[in-house]
């Protein structure tokens, strides 16, 4: 299911050197062709439709058009994320929708203090993790 | 330094004490607990290929937690993996991430993961005594689309995102100069500058994911990206490692699951939630019509969880005698379920079973979607996948390391810091680490911790160690640059660049690469079959795309990248098909088969098979290891 950018939507995250799409692409895909100012996908057969530059679009510009090698056409599978909720349509091949709402996350983003109220550093030569002081590991 | 250009990158050092290759569960979890442990002393320096909100086999998030021990005993744990691998993995590695993986799932919960509780403990945290949700035994349901970010937020607080390097691809393990066998850094491209960087560092954690696309994929046009396990897995843990010279253990081992068909989505929540069942195209529930097949396969057959293999192996007796396709049955567990609820109970399982898929495996969902199937009308076909090799799920290639100190194992398995290589101050954990399957996601988190706690203390033990690389930098140099300087020679002799007799492309290299390990090295296309002439064609052609892989051609930086995965791609191969050649025997039944060898015989080959390639001669010594349980399997 290879994204792909409509023209239109696309303003090239306002002439940044990366734009957010390029930015988050785990497989290096997205591209932005610097005349037109669009980002396009650059290799769309290695494409895992994980949709993470889908989520992180700010102008919501990406889609993704289901692999035209074995998927019929007329579905598609549309998020509409925030920080604390993704928001599914699905839209059938007949035309017919469902949506779906799930939480992504229970905390703001960004409030993670890693090492608030945490144990410090004991004894290195033990088997126990930071967090797990006073535990008493079982052993085999 | 002078700004680089296309084809002669600036070279840009950094010295650190720890390095961490990859930026999936077990770089995060290394860095978070690498930091506590060594403060302000020990410098820590991440390297990811792509960017750590979205990077490793958890980018795209999961529904479900598959290791949680709660209730259960760690020595359940090993138990189980140890059968569902058939009988070859270290217990001592195994209950070590069951002893410790519960505490990660604390901290995700903490940091702002959702996840499912009963009814009466709704809004309890599991620190706090609150249930899961289960699927199975080991496994936990989640809200986890947004897992990775969550965990990644953790990890780039810990050590600061200055020390976090993102798209850099790093491609060769660096040893000493002076101490044989001992790492001494690492060197990657920069897939967005001309740059080239050189990390000079006391130890490195190698956690660079499995390896995909070596296989022939079942979609050869748009669809092959739409793998199971994550497409940009390129088998970089295991080709850097082999190249440094660490031995390496059970790499004939892989993993092939039976999927939904084309989509690749989970099956899990559905033959364990769901309760949904399996059958051929005649309705026929084959698992216990071919069940006496699996009695050539005891003891492992009577396991309280079929293996995965096996599983695999009834399946595929009803594909090959002509009686496919498989059906996953929704439509009947859907309605049986149903007949207890309520309207709106039915309504919100219809949204956990979609979920189950919009959390992981989205092209799944949008195949479903394009296909008019609802899964409460329709039944959806199931189909085994071309193989991937992995250390972290249903799978237990990987690297030899050294286990934990206190645990009652020989000596052998504890010869120097938990988690290490045989390399001196190179580490590994999730995919990494071999012979010990079934870590997931939460277990590689844990298993990037435990290893990085050893890490901080060898860099405390070898304080006064300064790196001195063995190779000459400005060979490293060309040798990663030749791709693009292949390029620039030669583009302008032919008419269309593509087409050239002087490179060839990194995309031609993996199909041949794809093309003969199907064929030859028991891939789909002989339903997982291969024997000794096989293996020997195999890996003559194997030796010539390796000879032509210096050949390969990059166009720009991104092409760069391609040909440096598919280099991994070929070693990781190539060490594979090593390891089948030498196991004379049928092991992993559903995964793959020597037809020279059919049965299971555990009275030569109840061992781990370790291999190693002298780095400087390029020898491989192949070696039987002996197994030793340390818990009671009951055979």
């Amino acid at each position: 299911m290879p994204t792909f950018v409509h023209t239109d939507k696309c303003d090239g995250c306002k002439g940044g050197d990366v734009t957010a799409c390029m930015y988050i692409c785990p497989h290096d895909l997205m591209k932005l062709d610097t005349e037109r100012m669009k980002a396009f996908n650059q290799e769309p057969d290695q494409c895992w439709e994980c949709m993470c530059c889908v989520k992180a679009c700010p102008r919501q510009a990406i889609e993704v058009r289901a692999y035209a090698d074995f998927v019929p056409m007329g579905g598609a599978a549309i998020p509409l994320r925030t920080d604390t909720h993704i928001m599914w349509t699905i839209r059938f091949r007949d035309g017919e929708i469902k949506r779906f709402k799930f939480p992504v996350r229970t905390t703001p983003v960004g409030s993670i203090d890693p090492y608030k109220d945490k144990p410090p550093a004991g004894d290195i030569n033990s088997a126990l993790l930071f967090t797990e002081a006073n535990k008493q590991l079982p052993t085999i | 330094m002078s700004e680089g250009t296309f084809g002669n990158p600036e070279i840009v050092e950094i010295e650190t004490d720890m390095l961490i290759i990859g930026g999936g569960m077990a770089a995060c979890g290394a860095a978070y607990e690498a930091k506590r442990w060594g403060g302000d002393d020990v410098k820590v320096t991440l390297v990811d290929k792509a960017a750590l909100d979205r990077s490793g086999a958890v980018a795209q998030g999961l529904s479900a937690i598959n290791t949680y021990i709660g209730d259960n005993k760690p020595e359940d744990y090993v138990r189980m993996v140890h059968a569902d691998l058939m009988g070859i993995t270290r217990d001592d590695l195994v209950f070590d991430v069951g002893r410790h993986v519960d505490d990660s799932v604390d901290l995700f919960e903490e940091w702002g993961l959702p996840i499912w509780k009963t009814k009466e403990t709704e809004g309890v945290s599991l620190k706090d005594g609150g249930k899961p949700v289960r699927s199975g035994r080991w496994q936990i349901m989640i809200n986890g689309e947004g897992y990775k970010p969550i965990v990644a937020e953790a990890a780039k607080k810990a050590i600061g995102i200055e020390n976090i390097y993102e798209r850099v691809f790093i491609v060769k393990l660096l040893l000493d100069a002076n101490e044989d066998n001992r790492i001494a850094g690492a060197v990657g491209l920069s897939v967005r500058e001309n740059k080239l960087y050189v990390f000079k560092c006391n130890t490195a954690l190698l956690v660079a994911g499995g390896a995909v696309n070596v296989f022939r994929p079942r979609s050869t046009g748009e669809g092959q990206g739409r793998t199971w396990y994550p497409v940009w897995n390129a088998g970089s843990t295991y080709a850097m490692a082999v190249e440094a010279g660490a031995e390496m253990t059970m790499m004939e081992n892989r993993f092939v699951p039976a999927r939904f068909k084309d989509g690749y989505g989970p099956v899990g929540a559905w033959f364990l939630l769901f309760k949904s069942k399996a059958t051929n195209a005649f309705g026929e529930d084959y698992a216990t019509k071919n069940a006496d097949m699996l009695k050539d396969f005891a003891p492992y057959d009577t396991a309280a969880v079929v293996p995965t293999c096996l599983r695999n192996h009834l399946m595929l007796k009803e594909m090959k005698e002509g009686r496919g396709p498989i059906f996953m049955d929704t439509p009947t567990a859907m309605k049986k379920l149903s007949e207890t609820m309520t309207p709106q109970e039915v309504k919100h399982l219809e949204a956990e079973a979609w979920e189950d898929f919009l959390d992981m495996c989205i092209g799944q969902a949008a195949v479903w979607a394009g296909m008019n199937i609802r899964p409460e009308e329709t039944v959806s076909e199931l189909m085994p996948t071309e193989p991937y090799l992995l250390g972290s799920h249903s799978g237990c290639c990987g690297i030899w390391v050294s286990g934990p100190e206190d645990l009652s194992s020989p000596d052998e398995w504890k010869w120097g810091y938990n988690r290490m290589t045989t390399v001196k101050g190179l580490f590994t954990a999730g995919d990494g680490v071999g012979a010990s399957g079934h870590k997931f996601s939460s277990g590689s988190h844990a298993e990037g911790r435990i290893a990085a706690k050893n890490m901080v203390r060898f860099v405390q033990d070898n304080s006064g160690y300064s790196a001195a690389f063995k190779a000459d930098i400005k060979d490293i140099t060309d040798e990663i640059y030749k791709p693009v300087r292949n390029y620039l020679e030669h583009k302008d002799k032919t008419t269309a660049e593509d087409i050239n007799p002087h490179y060839i492309l990194p995309r031609m290299l993996q199909m041949r690469l794809q093309k003969l390990m199907d064929e030859y090295v028991a891939g789909t296309s002989t339903f997982y079959q291969t024997n000794k002439v096989m293996l020997e064609t195999g890996l003559h052609l194997l030796e010539m795309v390796k000879e032509d892989a210096v050949h390969m051609r990059a166009k720009d930086l991104h092409e760069l990248l391609r040909a440096w995965e598919n280099y991994h791609r070929v070693r990781t191969a190539e060490v594979h098909l090593r390891h089948i050649m030498f196991r004379e025997e049928t092991r992993y039944p559903g995964f793959f088969y020597r037809s020279d060898f059919p049965d299971l015989d555990e009275a030569n080959w109840h061992c781990f098979v370790n291999s190693r390639m002298d780095p400087e001669s390029g020898e491989w010594t192949m070696m039987k290891k002996d197994w030793v349980g340390l818990v009671d399997h009951g055979h």
